[in-house]
């Protein structure tokens, strides 16, 4: 059931998506397009004779942006609303009453969130590397790569692809858990009978606090011991470093788990549906 | 197979202080139509959302078939709601194939009949129709179903006449022998003729449960006349 409620939830989604992520991968072939044929020094030189192409690739690169921004606060948007419009509206007399578990409900929408993240990331950086076509070559990429290996471990002591793997599940984890808490914060202000929304909020507002609290708790006891250290460049400052993101990610785990089974158990035994 | 699909013991829900059902003992055999009868705010929906595991009681128990509201539960009961619960975006036809989907007792052959019968065109999407139209779609949805136990909450407020009439059809036509159909409502007058039984109830309290039958025997009256009399203001 879990895979039919992803199915349906990614339906539901990629109807406003498909057309965002069509038109920007337009957008920008066709501002690669201008800048080849009009102006291929674009990047490099700030003086063009093609005064036209820069006009057309002033207002293509605004629409860009635009259109970047706009996907990025769709997509949070987006996690907010199928959560709370889906689940805890008129269209969660029908969720509800299907032969499926809360937590497969809440799954679900977890994970098409996660995916759209995802895409959304990707997206931008496919847009970056069309734009940067034939400003590079693959040999001096390779070579810039490697050498950034090298120098990163002369420095740290460290590998890159170990820290790059920490860092990739870091911002893994971190978007799981920030996704839950804002589906815990709906699911608490569904345990009010009146203003619930208002309630989500100010429920939002108080988890933030606390885990700014506890976040600096974590922090200073981490730094204790460690001050010179942090301060210092090179391996011993880097130790730290590692530390702290490894640390973020145990935390974000913790409190992603308890966002979970908080947003669960409000809905499995507190769903009262307006 | 056991014969009763539904039985409750003390089922009290309350929401904060108020209380919205207060022990309700009662048992509803298969193969019956029930009507669930009583003013407005009287716990008529909470005892349904109760039923269709939307709410979990305060106290006490309900079970359908033997078992607590859950999963299994959700499968054989089809439940319809007094909200229009429909994705607005959606045409009918997906709408019809997320049923599908969900609900292995779906018979997509019955929807479509009973769209045709009631000029619905598949494509239309939600959003283009009327709220009586909805209705109707959300109605043929929740029939369209081989379940064992329908829920049906205020079936008929929205809808003209003489759909009221093909919907009470097909309410009677399309259920199967072993399966009960609850309806609440307070158009008592409009749906007495397909009733089994009656169950009154104010104020979160049970005050008569009995069969139609009994009702026209004992008091000599029509459930409506009862109605009146029972509920005076």
């Amino acid at each position: 059931m879990l895979g039919k409620l992803i199915k349906h939830e990614t339906r539901a989604t990629s109807r406003i998506f498909l057309p965002l992520y069509g038109a920007l991968l337009i957008l920008t072939i066709f501002t690669k397009l201008v800048m080849a044929i009009g102006a291929p020094d674009f990047f490099s030189e700030a003086a063009s004779n093609n005064r036209v192409a820069e006009i057309i690739l002033g207002i293509s690169f605004t629409l860009y942006f635009i259109l970047i921004v706009g996907i990025c606060v769709m997509t949070m948007v987006m996690i907010i609303q199928r959560f709370y419009k889906n689940l805890f509206t008129d269209e969660g007399y029908l969720m509800f009453s299907l032969p499926v578990k809360t937590w497969e409900l809440v799954l679900s929408k977890l994970l098409v969130g996660m995916i759209w993240s995802a895409v959304c990331t990707v997206m931008i950086v496919l847009t970056f590397f069309i734009f940067s076509l034939g400003t590079f070559s693959m040999m001096e990429l390779s070579q810039a790569i490697r050498s950034a290996y090298s120098m990163f471990y002369l420095q740290t002591g460290m590998e890159l692809n170990l820290f790059m793997a920490e860092l990739a599940l870091f911002i893994l984890v971190n978007t799981v858990a920030s996704i839950l808490m804002i589906y815990v914060a709906i699911a608490i202000g569904q345990l009010f009978s009146q203003h619930r929304i208002v309630a989500a909020f100010g429920a939002y507002i108080v988890i933030t606090i606390a885990l700014q609290i506890i976040g600096s708790v974590f922090m200073a006891v981490l730094a204790i011991g460690n001050l010179e250290n942090l301060v210092l460049n090179g391996r011993d400052a880097m130790t730290t470093i590692h530390w702290l993101i490894n640390g973020s990610t145990v935390l974000n785990v913790l409190f992603g788990i308890a966002f979970y089974y908080g947003t669960q158990s409000i809905m499995k035994k507190c769903l009262n549906l307006e | 197979m056991m014969m009763t699909i539904l039985s409750t013991k003390n089922l009290t829900k309350s929401y904060g202080k108020k209380t919205a059902l207060s022990n309700i003992n009662m048992e509803i055999q298969r193969g019956r139509i029930i009507g669930l009868l009583g003013p407005n705010g009287s716990g008529k929906s909470t005892f349904i959302k109760l039923a269709a595991g939307l709410l979990v009681p305060t106290e006490g128990e309900i079970t359908i078939d033997g078992d607590v509201p859950g999963v299994d539960t959700k499968a054989k009961v089809s439940y319809l709601s007094e909200r229009t619960y429909l994705n607005d975006w959606m045409r009918v036809s997906e709408i019809i194939a997320f049923f599908e989907d969900f609900y292995t007792d779906f018979n997509r052959i019955k929807a479509e009949n009973m769209l045709k019968d009631l000029n619905i065109n598949p494509d239309d999407r939600l959003k283009t129709m009327s709220k009586g139209t909805k209705e109707k779609v959300q109605l043929i949805l929740v029939m369209s179903r081989q379940a064992q136990l329908y829920l049906l909450d205020e079936p008929i407020g929205g809808v003209d006449p003489a759909a009221r009439d093909y919907i009470l059809n097909t309410i009677i036509t399309n259920y199967k022998e072993d399966a009960s159909v609850i309806i609440s409502t307070h158009l008592i007058a409009d749906i007495e003729q397909i009733l089994d039984d009656i169950i009154f109830i104010n104020q979160g309290e049970l005050v008569l449960s009995s069969s139609v039958d009994e009702i026209r025997e004992t008091h000599n009256k029509s459930v409506d006349g009862l109605f009146r009399e029972v509920f005076k203001c």
